[in-house]
């Protein structure tokens, strides 16, 4: 078990989770960001103990005829961490809504 | 399957193997529940890096630390043995690196201390051994007026002073240093002030520097001591500074002029040793040219001090090297020596430790088997061994440095020739930064081992049968028989070393010095020169003395000598029989002169081979009689008696009868053959060019123990003198054994070495053949069980023992052979090949891993065969 920097996009794929989507591939979607960055989010949010994740039940996938998925859902402290992440993110939108035009270098 | 199916087993190959397969099957539950297109399955790449790498980040590798901790934590008794073993090697390792750091690598702790040198010339025609030729005053100025490589030059002597404050006198190290003595050192008393122009020419008035240590514990740090009188020797002194604390180049206190006196310059003996501060560019090959071209000058300007025929002869050359060198030159070699062996025991060390862990490496086979067949690559196994064999290797890094530490203490106090107290020796950065990088190296060395021994089919088959009979065993069989080949090996190297210094030891003990030193008590006085001015109270106060002494209980004999032998001390020249003197510009053979008392013969039982020792009535103004040593009689005349004819110091004017020739005795050091000496009485030569000796060796035998004659001694001073302090009082027999100090000391770490590698090459012996033995029980059971006699099995296990023990023999003696040449200058009385040091100390080895190898080889011979075969 370890710490995990809170950045935008850990911030980010916390709050999709805790807003209940539970697949990879749902989370990478919601939060609209590529796979490449949205699931070593999820393993690093794991990692530190904020998720945690379990396989859904065999019998009900082969059911489907399809493999069983892993969900990802947030532990205590990862409840815990939610307010962090809210700030994170609030500070986002501060930053874009108080964002100065860019400067052109020719001025 | 489909094509981001087959891309993600491809990237797979990426993710750490035991969490493979779960990770394929997360990625193919999300493609197929989302229609799998390949757009998805890009990212994969990025997840599968990200594992990857993410065991290397600091946090995952203090997780791996951990989980080793707990690992070596559950095996109290492996990481024990392990870590001890270790520590004892590194510690070895940090000590005497701490000591060639301190006295090799680091600088002098004086400002731009690569600009100070040693200026002094060397000689080694005249075939005495010293390391340095001194200045006379002469000189001194000589150089002083022309060098231009010198931004500062000075020259100073020891000048030891009686100091008496309100309790008993004491004697001080004093250093007698000219004017710009401080500025080469570049180093300014912090309170008062340093000499200034002239204070160091006749007339002067007397004044005194002290040492830190010295005002705080005779001044009590007050500082209104500048400007102070103190009586130094009868002579009263103003202080005018005190040094910084710690500033000593040796164990100097106090600091007072060398007065230096133009008028007489040329009378002066070479006495005055040179330092000096290189100018800005200049270096000390340009210093060293420059210096011989100002010698050669001053040969051609004083042909009557220095003719430049003895010049030649005798080999007289400018000597300039960096200031450390003349501080270390003794010890270097020894320190370099040691270090190569430390090394040895650490690599045997760590021989021993990848045995244990392949021992364990054995018991974890199937655990490891299984998690193989997982997924687990090597490489992750190697990650997990190394991170358990480094965090291992620290931790006996912390506990060798803790070893270390103490060591360097003992180090310090057994060494030979008290080491500058100028060199910082103690544990700094770069001993750290050592210790860190011998163990991690360390680590990965006896880490990566066990890993080595594992072939892919080993794994597969160590899980089907336990590995009892897997090849990879042999793998791991052949692994540890290499590790005992290089133990007996590496441990034969140090056995020879120590041999071959054993036996240095055991011939210079048995040298016969010329004396015999059991009972004999000695110390030291030092009259002060303003109050004995009168010479004939010079000769009074030795007579006295001596009667006093003779007096004392338990005395049996009493003599002085201006120079004990084996003591380091020095006073040689030139001597010449007055019948047939040495040509103008021809050197006569150099003859240590000593000054003696009568008694100092029967008090040393050094023979008189001819004629008479000295009497008290030879004591005087006007007495011409020496005594003269056999090598100095034989050389001048060699198939005549010396008694009755007369020698001369080269081209002096006054000549000597001698009435006696002394048996020899080794002077300088026990090694070398006795040199010439001449022993002249305490007080000789004329009214005009008179001699007295101010300071005495007194040698005094006792029927007890020597020691305690020091209580009755320092009574007998006292009453004569109450003034004098008795200096340095102790055992002849001290003397001589200091005389090998650098010998014994080496014959004592290189035989703790050998003894530790000895060990621990005995238990490799012993462990791969108790092993190969359980290894093969059954198979032996089976061959008894169809009729082989024990003595066959006895015989053939013993032979395997001996098979590997021969290897490492004929390996450790090819090497022993190219290194032992680099102890040739520490040996005396073998050669650095000698046959039969190689062979007795190969022999001895074979015969202790015989013993290591019998005891598995009788368990082996006993075997049940019924057990044995149930067993299976």
């Amino acid at each position: 078990m370890g710490s995990v920097r809170m950045t935008q996009i850990t911030a980010l794929v916390l709050k999709i989770v805790a807003a209940g989507y539970r697949y990879g591939f749902d989370v990478m979607e919601a939060c609209d960001l590529p796979s490449g960055t949205a699931y070593p989010a999820l393993r690093r949010l794991e990692r530190a103990g904020l998720l945690k994740s379990r396989w859904e039940k065999a019998a009900e996938a082969y059911a489907d005829g399809r493999p069983r998925r892993r969900t990802y859902e947030l532990t205590t402290a990862g409840l815990d961490a939610l307010p962090e992440a809210e700030r994170k993110l609030a500070e986002v939108r501060r930053l874009l809504g108080d964002l100065p035009p860019a400067s052109t270098g020719k001025a | 399957m489909d094509a981001p199916s087959v891309w993600i087993h491809l990237v797979s190959a990426l993710v750490p193997g035991d969490i493979r397969s779960e990770w394929v099957e997360e990625w193919d539950g999300e493609l197929a529940a989302n229609g799998g297109s390949m757009k998805h399955a890009w990212g994969a790449v990025a997840d599968a890096w990200y594992l990857r790498t993410e065991g290397l980040t600091m946090d995952a590798m203090m997780r791996s630390m951990r989980m080793a901790i707990r690992g070596l934590v559950r095996k109290p008794f492996f990481t024990a043995l392990a870590g001890v073993t270790l520590a004892v090697g590194i510690g070895a390792n940090t000590a005497i690196f701490t000591v060639v750091d301190g006295v090799l690598i680091n600088p002098l702790p004086f400002p731009e201390a690569h600009r100070l040198v040693s200026y002094n010339h060397e000689a080694p025609g005249l075939g005495v051994n010293v390391p340095l030729v001194p200045h006379s005053q002469a000189m001194y100025l000589h150089y002083l007026e022309n060098a231009n490589a010198l931004e500062a030059f000075a020259v100073y002597s020891d000048d030891n002073v009686n100091l008496v404050t309100d309790g008993d006198p004491q004697q001080l190290a004093g250093m007698a240093v000219t004017q710009e003595y401080f500025d080469v050192m570049g180093i300014q008393p912090f309170l008062g002030r340093a000499w200034i122009e002239g204070e160091d020419r006749p007339g002067a008035e007397p004044v005194v520097i002290l040492g830190y240590s010295l005002w705080e514990q005779s001044f009590g740090k007050d500082r209104s001591v500048i400007g102070r009188l103190v009586e130094m020797d009868g002579v009263q002194r103003r202080v005018i500074g005190v040094m910084p604390e710690g500033y000593a180049v040796f164990e100097e206190e106090l600091w007072i002029p060398r007065v230096i006196d133009a008028e007489t310059a040329n009378a002066g003996a070479l006495g005055l040793i040179g330092v000096g501060r290189l100018s800005e560019g200049a270096t000390v090959e340009s210093a060293q040219v420059e210096m011989q071209n100002l010698l050669l000058r001053f040969s051609e300007e004083n042909p009557e001090v220095l003719p430049p025929g003895v010049l030649e002869q005798a080999g007289f050359a400018a000597d300039v090297k960096p200031l450390k060198d003349l501080f270390v030159q003794d010890v270097r070699q020894i320190l370099w020596v040691l270090l190569g062996t430390v090394g040895i025991v650490l690599l045997i060390a760590c021989a021993n430790v990848a045995n244990l862990f392949l021992v364990r490496a054995e018991s974890r086979q199937r655990e490891q088997a299984v998690r193989a067949a997982m997924g687990a690559s090597r490489l992750d196994m190697l990650r997990e061994y190394l991170t358990e064999s480094v965090t291992l290797a620290v931790g006996s890094g912390l506990l060798g440095l803790g070893l270390a530490a103490v060591g360097v203490q003992g180090l310090l106090k057994l060494a030979p020739a008290g080491l500058p107290q100028a060199l910082d020796i103690g544990i700094d950065g770069s001993v750290l930064a050592f210790t860190a990088v011998i163990s991690i190296v360390s680590g990965v060395l006896f880490g990566i081992i066990p890993v080595l021994g594992y072939g892919r089919r080993d794994l597969s088959s160590a899980l089907k049968d336990g590995g009892r009979t897997s090849t990879g065993g042999r793998e791991r069989l052949r692994a540890r028989s290499g590790l005992v080949v290089a133990q007996v090996a590496l441990a034969l190297v140090l056995l020879v070393g120590s041999g071959l210094m054993l036996r240095s030891f055991i011939a210079l003990r048995s040298v016969d010095p010329g004396f015999d030193p059991a009972g004999l008590m000695t110390f030291r006085f030092a009259l002060p020169r303003a109050e004995y001015e009168e010479r004939s109270r010079v000769l009074d106060f030795h007579r006295q003395l001596s009667d006093r002494l003779a007096a004392v209980p338990g005395v049996r004999q009493v003599g002085m000598t201006s120079a004990l032998p084996l003591t380091g001390a020095k006073n040689a020249g030139p001597m010449e029989p007055a019948e047939r003197p040495f040509p103008e510009g021809e050197l006569g053979p150099i003859v240590e002169q000593n000054r003696i008392t009568p008694g100092y013969f029967e008090t040393m039982s050094i023979p008189i081979v001819d004629g008479r020792g000295l009497e008290w009535t030879d004591q005087g103004d006007e007495f011409r009689g020496v005594v003269i040593s056999e090598t100095l009689a034989r050389a001048f005349w060699p198939d005549q008696s010396a008694v009755g004819r007369m020698i001369r110091r080269q081209r002096g004017e006054n000549s000597w009868e001698v009435v006696g020739v002394a048996g020899n005795v080794r002077f300088d050091d026990v090694q070398e053959e006795p040199l010439a000496l001449a022993y002249f009485p305490v007080l000789s030569g004329t009214a005009e060019s008179p001699n007295a000796s101010y300071s005495m060796d007194v040698v005094v035998s006792v029927g007890g123990d020597p020691l305690d004659a020091i209580q009755g001694a320092r009574e007998a001073v006292r009453a004569v003198d109450p003034r004098l302090p008795l200096i340095n009082p102790r055992t002849v027999e001290t003397i001589v054994a200091e005389s090998m100090a650098s010998t014994s000391f080496t014959v004592l770490l290189l035989g703790i070495a050998a003894g530790i590698a000895l060990l621990l090459g005995t238990v490799g012996i012993y462990g791969v053949i108790a092993y190969i033995v359980s290894r093969r029980t059954q198979e032996i059971g089976v061959r008894m069980a169809l009729g082989a006699p024990a003595s066959t099995v006895l015989r053939g296990v013993l032979g395997q023992g001996m098979r590997l023990t021969a290897f490492g023999l004929a390996i450790g003696l090819l090497g022993s052979w190219g290194i032992s040449r680099a102890l040739a200058s520490l040996l005396y009385g073998v050669t650095a090949t000698d046959p039969l040091t190689f062979a007795s100390t190969a022999g001895l080895l074979a015969l202790v891993s015989l013993l290591a190898t019998w005891i598995p080889a009788r368990r082996a011979a006993r075997i049940d065969p019924v057990e044995a075969l149930r067993s299976e």
